[in-house]
């Protein structure tokens, strides 16, 4: 029996019960679905992580003042982005970082590296009428190297600003289309906590980072934070310390360690490294998405088991049809072949409407609470697995239908 | 050369503890061209007996010969290909796939021959066959479109579509009317005619006086063996 004549039999058995046919599959339409929408969640979710701690370039460091138990699991210490809970277990009350940290790291490390000291608080900006909250940050020329922000328009900060403690701003592109929807920032002035400061540029736009959005944030010259927003005089929250060579950075943090340990006379502070954290997300954000699949994956087994009892149904009810192909001259093989066809065309069928639907849901539906990806590897992987399943459901039946014996399959009522 | 030769054949079935001697020695030969009538009561084996013959079924002992095959030694797929090619059914339910149209029934061995033949040959044969039995105007029906004569035709048809040269027929006219039983009669004589050999199952007198030889079955064994 040729595979065209199969699979046309195949069909119309399937037609022929159309609403059985129909509720069976709908086991490997929710089945598929569930795999497929899980999988994109957990998908969506590690790339939306990854691109923004990407964003702020993989040969970064952070370096910030208390020692933890946990490098890699310390996180982000301005408040934990994208899943990364900030824990501040094991800090030491009044350790810190000050400029003369830094200057003194600059001194003596022996690596090519550019130091970025900020501070951030939260501002209230307000042009004529409208005002809105953001971040400001407190930064030198460096920070725009390090986070890798880009100017629109305008210029950044300058290292004159920093020294002259001038009322120079930079805003982000959000705070540009709030405050200034029609017209440029740049020349304009803003109040920022009630105070007048210029516009002299706008960041181009870059979407959600680790820690925060420079979107909604202004940044300020260093020094203005310890003059006007009663920031301790220099402090330095958090330091990114780019390395040149971004396969350096564990040595670089061997190094600065030494020399920091060296001064301060003990470990109370943390390096963390971008590249490290980004390689543990990676990982557990794949174990999350395999983990999700697998949950899915339990409705698909039952999907599964659905087709796998409609198919002995429908070889009990087609014994003597079984009997009469067989004394037509049907061979074993081809009655494995034709309830195999049917049952892996029952899943199939299925598998690709729980495609359809697992695009439209996760595109329409799911996309609204949180971030989705709907993977060209997960809709393989969805493919095969209900030709899978199908193929393993229907061996049973399919080979219980080719043993039946054409005397007694033709004596069937 | 006889076409079957049936020698010793016994099928013993075991339920339980109880053990039934269906068929209990039976030998016949049977030659090519022959009109064969086998007859007896219900429960003689005659059924059991036509199953053997048509390779629906093994004996329990006893050597089974068709054509060149020494069939008690075949496996499934050689026995598949035996069905196929050599023997035509004919049943007393005419046994049509009832989602199946005429033509389709009647095409439908060939979908299991090994052997390639075009789907045209295929499908001009099947039309030629139904011309034959005077339904090529019902070969879009479905059998329940059909009275039974009809439908036993359409079987008839189906049964020579791989030309074999055994058409073994079992009780083929038992749900029919006598004008029914006498046109489907009448066909098979004209199969005889034509070359085929022709086994026909029957408890009905009338029809096996038409044949050319009787085989009477009782109790699983041969009790006679007479040529009209």
């Amino acid at each position: 029996m040729d595979l065209r004549d199969s699979f046309r039999n195949a069909t119309r058995a399937i037609w022929a019960a159309k609403m059985r046919s129909f509720l069976t599959m709908l086991g490997i339409i929710i089945g598929i679905a569930a795999v497929v929408m899980l999988m994109a969640v957990g998908n969506g979710t590690k790339q939306s992580i990854l691109s923004r701690m990407q964003s702020s370039g993989s040969g970064n460091l952070y370096l910030t003042a208390g020692a933890r138990s946990n490098v890699l699991m310390g996180g982000n210490p301005e408040g934990g982005a994208g899943g990364f809970a900030a824990s501040r277990a094991g800090v030491s009350s009044g350790a810190e970082i000050t400029a003369q940290d830094l200057t003194y790291i600059e001194a003596r490390v022996t690596y090519s590296v550019v130091v970025s000291p900020t501070n951030q608080t939260n501002i209230t900006i307000k042009n004529g009428n409208t005002t809105m909250s953001g971040t400001g940050i407190f930064a030198t020329p460096t920070y725009f190297q390090v986070e890798n922000v880009t100017i629109a328009d305008g210029r950044m900060i300058s290292d004159g600003d920093v020294s002259n403690r001038t009322r120079n701003v930079v805003i982000g592109n959000t705070v540009q289309t709030t405050l200034f929807p029609n017209e440029s920032a740049v020349g304009q002035l803003i109040r920022i906590n009630g105070a007048s400061y210029k516009v002299v540029g706008v960041a181009a736009s870059k979407g959600e980072t680790v820690g925060s959005s420079v979107d909604t944030a202004i940044v300020l010259p260093f020094s203005v934070g310890e003059k006007s927003f009663g920031i301790a005089h220099n402090r330095v929250q958090r330091t990114t310390i780019e390395c040149v060579d971004p396969t350096q950075t564990k040595v670089v943090i061997a190094e600065i360690t030494d020399i920091l340990t060296l001064k301060h006379k003990k470990v109370d502070f943390t390096i963390q490294d971008v590249a490290a954290m980004t390689a543990l997300v990676t990982s557990s954000m794949t174990i999350l998405t395999t983990l999700l699949a697998a949950i899915g994956g339990l409705s698909l087994l039952v999907g599964g088991i659905g087709i796998m009892n409609i198919m002995l149904v429908s070889v009990t009810e087609r014994t003597r049809e079984i009997g009469i192909r067989k004394a037509l001259g049907a061979r074993e093989r081809d009655i494995l072949v034709q309830f195999l066809i049917e049952s892996s065309l029952l899943s199939i069928s299925g598998g690709i409407l729980g495609i359809v639907v697992s695009v439209l849901g996760s595109d329409f539906v799911v996309s609204r609470f949180t971030t989705t990806a709907v993977t060209g590897s997960s809709i393989l992987l969805a493919v095969g697995f209900s030709i899978a399943v199908g193929v393993f459901f229907g061996v049973y039946p399919a080979r219980t239908a080719a043993r039946l014996k054409p005397v007694e399959a033709l004596r069937y009522e | 050369m006889s076409l079957i030769a049936f020698s010793d054949i016994r099928k013993v079935y075991t339920i339980g503890a109880v053990t039934i001697d269906a068929l209990a020695g039976v030998s016949f030969d049977i030659g090519e061209h022959e009109f064969v009538a086998i007859m007896g009561p219900s429960g003689s084996g005659k059924s059991t007996l036509m199953h053997i013959l048509g390779c629906l079924d093994a004996p329990t002992s006893g050597a089974y010969r068709l054509e060149d095959y020494d069939v008690s030694q075949l496996r499934s797929n050689d026995l598949a290909r035996i069905r196929n090619r050599d023997i035509g059914f004919v049943f007393q339910a005419y046994n049509l796939l009832p989602h199946l149209s005429a033509l389709e029934n009647v095409l439908l061995p060939c979908t299991y021959s090994t052997h390639a033949v075009s789907g045209r040959d295929e499908k001009a044969r099947a039309l030629e066959l139904l011309e034959r039995i005077g339904l090529k105007d019902r070969m879009y029906n479905r059998p329940v479109e059909m009275s039974g004569g009809e439908q036993q035709r359409v079987a008839i048809a189906r049964a020579l579509m791989m030309n074999p040269p055994v058409i073994l027929a079992d009780e083929p006219t038992g749900n029919l009317n006598s004008k029914g039983a006498r046109e489907i009669l009448d066909i098979m004589k004209e199969l005889h005619a034509d070359g085929k050999t022709i086994v026909y199952v029957t408890h009905d007198d009338t029809i096996g006086a038409e044949a050319e030889r009787v085989i009477r079955i009782q109790d699983g064994r041969v009790v006679a063996d007479e040529r009209n």
